[in-house]
């Protein structure tokens, strides 16, 4: 029979959500537009429009060993053209943000090649190929995976996460990267991800509503949301992992 | 420091608060003459970039600038989600309440009455600031930054 992967556990809508993102069969809904060029506004690598830098000659002109490896695996179309290692990262608020760092780490190694995800406590950051990155984080960020006001796109003084949201619902950001226009309702960044101020603004689209967030997140919370103890079948397979865990070390026997 | 017969209170919105929020609620808190010692606490919101390549670029955000409060120029630093009071009597306690059901209408908040500010100056304050440091402002500001803004009472 063939693996089928389960992806992970529970019979909320949080754990259905948790599942559906990591999926790579699921298609992620589309739900803004963003342009090529605001992406790269956003994350500040490189202009907009100039040439991508290398850090190593295109494969092609390069003598590559003899190595079996090499030629089973098809490299990335940044690995190809031997394009820089660049980041993305972003911060979610537990504020039922659509996804949160584990999430992301998952979907992304999941979904996508040539990436290395690193997730921390509040905020999570994927590096890759250049060129690559801006195929991914173009997803990321145009999809159901990304909210306007609840998750923020941070380089550094990413704090935010845990915190009470603003007035006017945008999760607390120091530099204040981006503010929200309360006319057009519309979400703008102001600085890109690292906190240099851009020539131009980029919009991200409107803040989603709370049912919409709350239909989409996959962060579970006691306060208005989900809670994680009425998922029985989640916490029941977290006490079997950390009692095997446990037990394992005195004695590697079930 | 903090004498032990003077009551203190909290009070904790649940968003952090605009600064024309802060400003509205904190004239009323302060028009009701029984406050002693106030602290504005929340978020940090530097003037320039703290970490990362963008380090020591200026920071322009719309939440840090200088409010009124009882007529004193007051250059918030911090978006404030809590509001530390520390009042003449428990008399005002009842008055206060109704200052922040005024002030703070959009979303809610809570009041807690107990002990918020700091009572003995720690080891770590004798090193920063000595011997000689104000004892009435530690816990409450950096004495030698740009330290506390003294309201003027009615008194």
């Amino acid at each position: 029979m063939a693996y089928k992967p389960q992806y992970g556990p529970g019979s909320t809508v949080v754990a259905e959500n948790r599942r559906k993102y990591m999926d790579p069969s699921h298609k992620l809904e589309k739900v803004r537009d963003i342009s090529d060029e605001d992406i790269v506004l956003l994350m500040g690598h490189r202009a907009p429009g100039a040439a991508y830098p290398t850090a190593h000659p295109p494969l092609a002109e390069q003598q590559e060993p003899d190595c079996p490896i090499r030629k089973m695996v098809t490299p990335t179309d940044g690995a190809k053209h031997g394009d820089r290692i660049r980041y993305i990262q972003f911060a979610d608020s537990m504020f039922f943000a659509p996804t949160h760092p584990y999430e992301r780490s998952y979907l992304e190694a999941y979904r996508y090649r040539g990436v290395d995800p690193g997730t921390l406590s509040g905020r999570q950051i994927v590096e890759c190929r250049e060129r690559d990155l801006e195929k991914y984080a173009k997803e990321l960020v145009s999809t159901e995976l990304f909210d306007s006001a609840r998750t923020g796109i941070r380089g550094a003084t990413v704090h935010g996460h845990s915190l009470r949201l603003a007035e006017d619902g945008m999760m607390f950001d120091m530099l204040q990267r981006c503010i929200l226009d309360k006319k057009g309702n519309m979400v703008k960044y102001v600085k890109n991800q690292i906190g240099e101020p851009l020539d131009k603004e980029v919009k991200v689209g409107k803040p989603m509503d709370e049912k919409w967030l709350k239909a989409h997140t996959t962060i579970y919370h006691s306060l208005g949301g989900v809670a994680f103890r009425d998922d029985a079948e989640y916490v029941e397979y977290v006490q079997r992992i950390h009692s095997l865990r446990t037990k394992y070390g005195f004695m590697p026997l079930e | 420091m903090t004498d032990a017969t003077y009551p203190q209170v909290r009070i904790v919105s649940e968003r952090l608060m605009n600064p024309d929020t802060v400003e509205e609620v904190m004239n009323l808190i302060v028009a009701t003459g029984g406050v002693r010692r106030i602290i504005l606490n929340g978020p940090r919101l530097p003037a320039t970039v703290p970490y990362g390549p963008a380090k020591g670029l200026p920071n322009p955000t719309s939440l840090r600038r200088a409010i009124k409060i009882g007529g004193q120029d007051v250059q918030l630093e911090v978006h404030v989600g809590t509001i530390v009071l520390e009042l003449e009597s428990r008399d005002f306690i009842p008055a206060i309440k109704d200052a922040c059901e005024k002030g703070i209408t959009k979303f809610p908040w809570y009041l807690q009455e107990g002990r918020y500010m700091k009572t003995e100056p720690s080891m770590v304050d004798y090193a920063k600031y000595g011997p000689d440091a104000d004892k009435n402002i530690i816990g409450l500001s950096e004495p030698g930054k740009s330290g506390p803004v003294i309201i003027q009472g009615t008194k």
